[in-house]
């Protein structure tokens, strides 16, 4: 009566590293598993899990792309991380300075390669938001298999800037309250606009450690499509904005010729980007995207009609492969 | 891959957890079995609406696991609509929500051994528990800060929702939350992180209520002659109830909660306990 299948979606545990996760694979329609059709040799889309969200993302977003990008040739799966959703496993105390730290990257890594070799894929993009990005790219550093990048609102900085200078009261109000939440935002720009000394040096509270990962897939020609949310409106857009360290901007101008980084900003929607707005702006530049960077056979077979060349095919995929970075450089 | 990190030294089999799609008119709900041999007694756990599915997700899967490590069977799902299962959110109802509960129970009932049934319900999953009880569809019932009627907890999800959304705004686009409650009772949805509510759902909530006999002053236990527990959970409970930080409470200990929980279950249903 109970099926691990249903429409698309297939339910699956990728173990074979002995770290069991549990994940949803949406497959392309019309490529049956039966072997009645040929499984996709397109590229395929990973999910990672947002700091502790379960696969689904919010407002079960992650479903609905993830659906949208298998609809529109390109296999994704969702997996919880261990300890995330449905996966087992402890996880850190402190899970923001875990995954800041790149405590999730082997793993997801490992993950990532284990899809791609089980569903026969000759690559895959992965896709993360705010702390899954975080994790989306220290993991693109460590193997081969990620052919590119989709980060949504990505951050740049440390954890527990507050923590030192405020009571254990004083800190849990600003993290639980809304207004907390604007509050830490203009401490973290005046912090910033404070250090900042001109000449592109990073805030004091930068992560460095993530920072020269950016650097190095950026410069690697890595394709990496960064989806921004527009700015709160409480927050203005005079001095404080001004003060605030533009991160990518910094990161692209160590990119080089070989810099496929293309960044949009969504005015609209919100950090989640789970609105109308965000997911159908992230489904339609991302497909987009996708489809310029990693065409499917099909549009591959168009394009070569009409006498294009494809971006990228599976001939040329492994030399754009970003060279591998080692942890805590 | 026996551990036991959930269990105060009780083996704990993760292999046994079996995630599937349960199959209803309209749907396929996602459901995860933490199955058990030999078992004591089984728990259909109901779980919160929407928004605090995300943040108690971790809390209410390590709950499953406490149990299941202590022999008993444990059914955990999606309402239809959210999360991994199928259907459109917009579409759904209070009605299709408790008729999942029944259908569900009585699977699980049905699965094997004669051991007896407890519905455990969290925040909106506890009104749906208790209707599905008080048409005799389990041996006991357990809620957690069960609200009064299904309203109340679409109010409060979306002030909590409208919150952050003001700061994205410019000052003349905001509105309080009561702007939007009015939206709803004149019959527009409104789109609550994700989540399109249907002027629908927001009338349906007001009749989904406790039933009377759950309500204080009146003795549940005694009205139904059989195990009721209504506990209110408080602050220290997050994620589980609204307010939780994510990224700080994710390892938070809950034996506060769990150990007495269990107590009562086995207590009160007549079944032998697990001790390590």
């Amino acid at each position: 009566m109970i099926s691990d299948k249903v429409e698309t979606r297939q339910l699956i545990t990728l173990g074979a590293d002995g770290v069991l996760v549990r994940g949803t694979y949406h497959e392309v329609p019309g490529e049956a598993q039966d072997g009645s059709h040929p499984r996709s040799k397109n590229i395929g889309v990973v999910f990672l899990n947002p700091l502790s969200t379960p696969r689904t993302l919010i407002g079960d977003s992650g479903v609905d792309w993830a659906s949208s990008f298998a609809a529109q040739g390109y296999p994704s799966v969702r997996f919880d991380l261990p300890g995330l959703g449905d996966s087992y496993g402890e996880v850190a105390k402190d899970l923001v300075t875990f995954i800041n730290e790149a405590g999730f990257a082997a793993i997801a890594a490992s993950k990532v390669r284990e899809f791609t070799q089980t569903f026969g894929l000759p690559g895959a993009v992965i896709y993360g938001h705010c702390a899954g990005a975080v994790t989306a790219v220290y993991a693109a550093a460590k193997c081969k298999e990620c052919k590119g990048l989709i980060i949504t609102d990505p951050y740049f900085n440390a954890a527990n800037m507050l923590t030192p200078k405020l009571s254990p009261g004083m800190v849990d109000w600003a993290r639980r309250s809304k207004v907390g939440e604007v509050l830490r935002a203009v401490y973290v720009r005046i912090r910033e606009a404070r250090k900042k000394q001109g000449n592109g040096t990073l805030p004091g509270n930068a992560n460095v450690s993530l920072v020269t990962h950016w650097k190095k897939l950026v410069s690697s020609g890595l394709p990496i499509l960064v989806f921004k949310s527009g700015e709160p409106a409480a927050l203005g857009s005079g001095k404080l904005r001004a003060g605030s360290f533009d991160y990518l901007e910094h990161i692209a101008s160590f990119g080089g010729h070989r810099s496929q980084l293309s960044i949009k900003t969504i005015e609209g929607t919100n950090h989640s980007f789970a609105d109308r707005v965000g997911r159908a702006a992230i489904r339609e530049h991302a497909e987009a995207w996708l489809n310029k960077h990693f065409p499917t056979a099909q549009t591959a077979a168009v394009l070569a009609n009409l006498g294009f060349s494809t971006p990228m095919t599976d001939a040329n995929i492994a030399t754009r492969a970003p060279a591998p970075v080692s942890r805590g450089e | 891959m026996n551990a036991s990190l959930y269990a105060g030294g009780h083996a704990y089999n993760i292999f046994a957890e079996r995630p599937g799609f349960f199959p209803v008119s309209g749907a396929d709900l996602y459901t995860v079995l933490h199955e058990v041999k030999d078992p004591v007694a089984r728990v259909l756990l109901v779980g919160p609406f929407t928004l605090e599915r995300h943040t108690s997700y971790r809390a209410w899967v390590q709950w499953a696991r406490y149990l299941a490590a202590r022999r008993i069977e444990v059914l955990r799902y999606d309402y239809r609509g959210v999360g991994e299962s199928t259907g459109i959110f917009e579409d759904m109802t209070f009605e299709s929500w408790i008729d999942d509960v029944e259908r569900l129970a009585g699977w699980l009932r049905k699965r094997g051994e004669d051991v007896p049934l407890l519905l455990h319900g969290l925040e909106m999953g506890g009104l749906l528990a208790a209707k599905t009880f008080h048409h005799g569809g389990s041996d006991a019932l357990l809620l957690w800060s069960a609200p009064g009627d299904a309203n109340e907890v679409l109010r409060s999800t979306l002030q909590r929702w409208m919150g952050p959304m003001q700061l994205l705004k410019r000052e003349e686009e905001r509105r309080p939350a009561s702007h939007y409650f009015r939206l709803l009772e004149e019959g527009r949805s409104v789109e609550v992180q994700g989540y399109e509510w249907s002027a629908e759902l927001w009338r349906q909530s007001l009749s989904v209520d406790l039933p009377a006999a759950m309500v204080p002053p009146n003795d549940p236990t005694k009205f139904y002659k059989k195990p009721v527990r209504m506990v209110k959970l408080g602050k220290n409970a997050t994620p589980l109830v609204k307010g939780g930080v994510p990224g700080f409470e994710e390892n938070k200990d809950f034996s506060f909660l769990f150990d007495p929980n269990y107590d009562w279950i086995v207590s009160s249903l007549g079944v032998p306990a697990e001790r390590s």
